[in-house]
């Protein structure tokens, strides 16, 4: 081994705690990194693996002739094609009524596009007309095997069918009607496959055209195949992204791959420091010895080589360790992910790019820590090695200033002054503290971002307690009639496509009376305002998505044809972006529904499974939806969140420690002898390691108004890549959360002062003493 | 010093004591039993060639090192098997130290490097900050940094801050090492005005000329005493020279 390597791992054993706490930074860097990089690649290929295996079609026509707009996209180039029947009607499953979707299948043989994994009992046999296959999610909330039987509403009446299958499906791997009603009451949504025959003798023919592309996870939205669509009477054309199941997921994976990059680059950050810190002190401590070698004729490059060596071994160290056990952890954050989700197929992987990337990532680190350092080294003065120590500097006006404090006791004015004292340390210990804050407000933001939109939705903008779809035989006197009912509003709900300047977006209109109590209008601003007698409403999300504003004119589009309006004002509503006019409006420019819908309000108190019941219950009321269920779904929903909390958190409180940790020891080997004439002169080590962990504490409250700034904005530009037109998060925390998260962090620094009174007490006394003489 | 009671013990009795540095082949033997009695008010010179043991003593008395074997009696207190981290408390009530390179602390005034003794140990019983200042003749320069200071006076600024706490014994381990003649006999002129105040003074040092001033001269060689002699008529600080 050469000699100077061998100085490098002697030095680095020699300072064992702080390469340790170093190592141990990077390696959560790049554990992180490995594992949530991994587990983004291996989430997005065991989506696609399942899209691929169930032949998610690449698009969905719907409108115009849907056998022309499927062989147009034959004739333009598709891969595949195919129509089908889908439509969305009462059920009633287990005493529950709710609107459903049924989706019409061939008997005997999975379709060519759009098939389904039937993971218990039997896929619709030869000739069935009355099986059906359930889709798990619904399966699961209402209990339902093979053997049960159920009921579905067409225009004759109620039809009972029996489940002969339980079926995962690429397109509801999230279940959710349309991008509107991505989180929703469990309760009032199911999907069940009935045979094709079926489903167009009970309802209808087939109304979507699906495609196939050649690549088939290639969507653009304008190309041959869809043009080709368009000419043939397609009115809307949904792209695989943005089905309901794969938006939602998307915005999920966003976030996620977000903070596989940002959280190890946190860490990667503050190990970057850390290392730097201490490489400086050793440097600055050594620098008679490299003098030395200088006056000897050591070569500057190899001086340089051989700090940076240092940097290296430590970032190799904490890098290999990293990958590790980030590879580890990558199969078990895909494993808990997709089984959270209830993701059909996991694929682990550990791709050579990512295990590559870690590594050099780790070794990056510590040799940019090292590098200004090792450079610093290389510039030594032979002449520095004829002074043995560093000669007094005299003080600053930062320390002339604080000696005039004198109303303040020593000791903190020691502590003000040693912060100038040093400005590498306080600079390393405050940024360790900004980048804690950061750690932690950004996860602590989106949480209570989160939760707060939630409740403005649930309990500020929507104030009706359940959502009611009538078919005849019962009206608004019937239900306000119901026991424990307050109010009772019809309402208009419908899909819709708004139009403008060529690009649509599908959505969901809702119609009010011009006075209605079940909606709160919510404006950006945060003052309300109430529904326009013509033109409508919008959630800011269209403004985006359609490039609108204010006063521009939207073409809703409708089986019934179009109808133009004028937008009157822009929402802030959290969750979903909808349209919202007034009744007669709504209703003339939605298709003629054989279903009637009201919103109802209850009575404070009431029995909410006793209200389901009581409304289900009447004649003619074919779903019904608790507005509130879904909070309740939510917050369980939300539990998932809080452990990525407390797992930010506590890493957050990790990086503070770490970064912390070698500051101090720095801070201590630094100022070995005045610890130790402190303690010469019979000071308890509680007393002289607290002088330097008051030091650290001034140092962290110094960094602390960054770290809330630069907090706020890394909790702003999470939500923001959060946001989207089916979720609209603003950043928002109780004034508290701030300061405390500010408080914890101080209190994580104040807790140095448990590593500072080991560090005090292994200062070997007699040792120091007698080296400073000669 | 009015508290200066005849009744305080201020003695050093050290019976045997041995120290050993490391184990097997690599051990060192710096002290080889030594036994050694300082009586309370003595001004007592440690002679000795470099290496010779002279500062593992010092240190030992302090109570900064333990003996690995022998009985040490400072003060009246037994501290033979106190473990050092146990005498933080003895230090503060019985010794103060005075270094060769003063260690003052560089980020504080001459005043705050007295005040932060008295801050940090808890004592105030004795005299005020600006009367030790006051008594080492710093009064004038109580607000300036070490670095605006000479090697003298910070080496006044290290008594004033070893009184701070108003020790019965003063250990002194080359006092004058880092300094000039006259410099270092003005601090020897302070040691041995303490002294006379009723303070017990060890001055450890190579420099035989400083053995003037002693009560009493102990000349150490290879950890042993060779010799311990009384000084018949101690000279005044001011007279000696080197
Ligand atoms: N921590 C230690 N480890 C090993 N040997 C030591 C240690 N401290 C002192 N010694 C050795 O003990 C002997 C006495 O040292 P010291 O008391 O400092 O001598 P003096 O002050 O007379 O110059 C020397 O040989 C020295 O090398
Ligand atoms: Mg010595």
């Amino acid at each position: 081994m050469r000699v100077t390597t061998r100085k490098s791992l002697r030095d680095l054993r020699r300072s064992r705690a702080q390469v340790v706490a170093v190592a141990v930074t990077i390696l959560l860097g790049v554990m992180i990194f490995v594992a949530t990089a991994g587990a983004f690649e291996n989430l997005t290929a065991s989506y696609h693996h399942t899209y691929e295996r169930l032949a998610l079609p690449t698009y969905i026509a719907t409108g115009g002739d849907v056998a022309a707009v499927a062989s147009a996209a034959d004739d333009a180039g598709a891969a595949a094609t195919g129509t089908r029947a889908q439509y969305d009607p009462p059920m009633l499953i287990a005493g529950t009524k709710l609107l459903g979707r049924v989706v019409g299948m061939p008997a005997g043989d999975q379709p060519e596009l759009g098939a389904i994994d039937v993971t218990e009992g039997s896929y619709l046999s030869a000739g069935a007309t009355d099986e059906a296959v359930v889709e798990t999610h619904a399966a699961s909330t209402f209990g339902l095997a093979p053997g049960d039987t159920l009921q579905v509403y067409a225009a004759d009446g109620w039809h009972e069918v029996t489940v002969v299958g339980v079926a995962v499906s690429a397109e509801y791997i999230w279940p959710a009607r349309s991008r509107q009603d991505a989180v929703s009451d469990p309760h009032s949504f199911a999907v069940l496959y009935l045979p094709e025959d079926t489903v167009n003798a009970w309802f209808g023919p087939d109304n979507q055209a699906l495609v196939a592309m050649p690549d088939r996870l290639t969507a653009s939205s304008d190309n041959a195949v869809t043009r080709a669509m368009d000419d043939a009477g397609a009115t809307a054309i949904q792209a695989w992204e943005d089905m309901p199941s794969q938006a939602t997921l998307n915005e999920d994976l966003d976030g996620f791959d977000e903070m596989s990059k940002a959280f190890p680059a946190l860490f990667l950050t503050a190990a970057g420091v850390a290392s730097y810190v201490m490489l400086s002190r050793r440097i600055l401590m050594e620098r008679p010895i490299i003098a030395t070698l200088m006056a000897g004729g050591a070569r500057r490059g190899r001086v340089l080589r051989m700090y940076l060596l240092q940097g290296l071994m430590i970032g190799t160290l904490g890098g290999v360790v990293g990958v590790l056990l980030g590879a580890l952890a990558n199969g078990a954050v895909t494993s808990a992910y997709t089984s959270a989700l209830g993701v059909p197929d996991t694929i682990v992987e550990n791709y050579p790019w990512m295990i590559a990337s870690g590594v050099v990532f780790g070794v990056l680190v510590g040799l940019l820590g090292a590098l200004f350092p090792a450079l610093a080294a290389s510039r030594t003065e032979p002449a520095a090695a004829m002074h043995a120590a560093a000669p007094l500097r005299p003080p600053g006006p930062w320390s002339r200033l604080v000696a005039r404090l004198r109303w303040m006791p020593v000791p903190a004015r020691m502590a003000l002054r040693d912060i100038g004292r040093s400005p590498r340390r306080t600079i390393a210990t405050m940024l360790g503290a900004v980048l804690s804050m950061v750690l932690v407000l950004a996860s602590v933001g989106i949480m209570t971002t989160m939760v707060h939109a939630l409740e403005t939705q649930y309990d500020v903008i929507d104030n009706q307690d359940a959502s009611v779809a009538v078919s005849g035989g019962t009206d608004a006197a019937a239900l306000e009639a119901v026991d424990g009912v307050d109010a009772v509003e019809a309402t208009v709900v419908g899909q819709v496509t708004a139009r403008a300047d060529g690009t649509g977006y599908a959505t969901v209109l809702r119609g009010f009376r011009t006075d209605t109590e079940m909606h709160t209008f919510l404006l950006e601003d945060g003052t309300t305002t109430t529904l326009p007698a013509s033109g409508i409403l919008a959630g800011v999300g269209l403004a985006d998505v359609l490039d609108v504003e204010v006063g521009d004119q939207l073409t809703l589009v409708t089986e019934a044809g179009d109808t133009t309006v004028t937008l009157e004002g822009l929402l802030a509503e959290p969750m979903g972006t909808y349209l919202y006019a007034a009744e007669d409006v709504a209703r003339g420019a939605l298709p003629d529904g054989t279903v009637a819908s009201y919103d109802v309000l209850f009575a404070d108190g009431v029995d909410r499974d006793t209200m389901r019941e009581d409304i289900t219950a009447l004649d003619g009321v074919v779903a019904y939806e608790d507005s509130k269920a879904l909070l309740t779904t939510v917050q369980q929903y939300l539990g998932l969140f809080w452990a990525f909390i407390g797992v930010m958190i506590a890493l957050g409180g990790v990086l503070a420690l770490a970064v912390m940790y070698v500051t101090l020891a720095v801070n201590v080997v630094e100022r070995t002898g005045e610890l130790a004439t402190l303690r010469a002169a019979g000071v308890p080590v509680r007393k002289v390691a607290g002088t330097i962990s008051t030091e650290n504490v001034v140092a962290t409250a110094l960094g602390l108004p960054f770290g809330l700034v630069a907090g706020t904005i890394a909790a702003a530009g999470f939500l923001s890549t959060f946001s989207s037109d089916l979720f609209t998060f603003e950043l928002w925390w109780s004034w508290w959360v701030p300061w405390l998260a500010a408080a914890g962090v101080l209190v994580a620094s104040a807790l140095s002062r448990i590593p500072a009174a080991r560090a005090v007490r292994r200062v070997d006394v007699a040792r120091v003493v007698r080296e400073r003489a000669v | 010093m009015t508290s200066t009671a005849v009744t305080t013990d201020r003695s050093v009795r050290l019976t045997g004591v041995t120290k050993t540095f490391g184990e097997g082949d690599a051990a060192v033997h710096a002290l080889r039993g030594i036994d050694l009695e300082i009586a309370s008010g003595e001004l007592v010179v440690v002679l000795g060639p470099s290496g010779s043991g002279k500062t593992t003593m010092c240190n030992i008395i302090g109570g900064i090192e333990s003996a690995t074997a022998g009985g040490v009696t400072i003060a009246g207190e037994d501290i033979s098997d106190r473990r050092p981290a146990q005498l933080a408390g003895f230090r503060r009530d019985h010794v103060g130290f005075i270094f060769q390179f003063f260690n003052l602390i560089p980020t504080l005034t001459a005043r705050e490097n007295v005040e932060i003794i008295l801050a940090l140990t808890g004592k105030s019983d004795g005299r005020s900050v600006d009367e030790l200042l006051e008594a080492v003749g710093l009064a004038d320069r109580a607000d300036s940094f070490p670095a605006q200071l000479s090697g003298g006076q910070q080496q006044r600024v290290a008594v004033a801050r070893a009184l701070a706490t108003d020790p019965d014994i003063l250990l002194a381990d080359e006092p004058t090492g880092a300094l000039d003649l006259p410099t270092g006999r003005q601090i020897l002129g302070l040691l041995q005005q303490l002294n006379r105040e009723g303070r017990t003074v060890v001055i450890v040092t190579h420099n035989s000329s400083v053995a003037r001033i002693a009560h009493r001269v102990v000349t150490v060689v290879d950890g042993a005493i060779e010799s311990a002699e009384v000084n018949p008529a101690p000279a005044d600080a001011a007279d000696v020279t080197w």
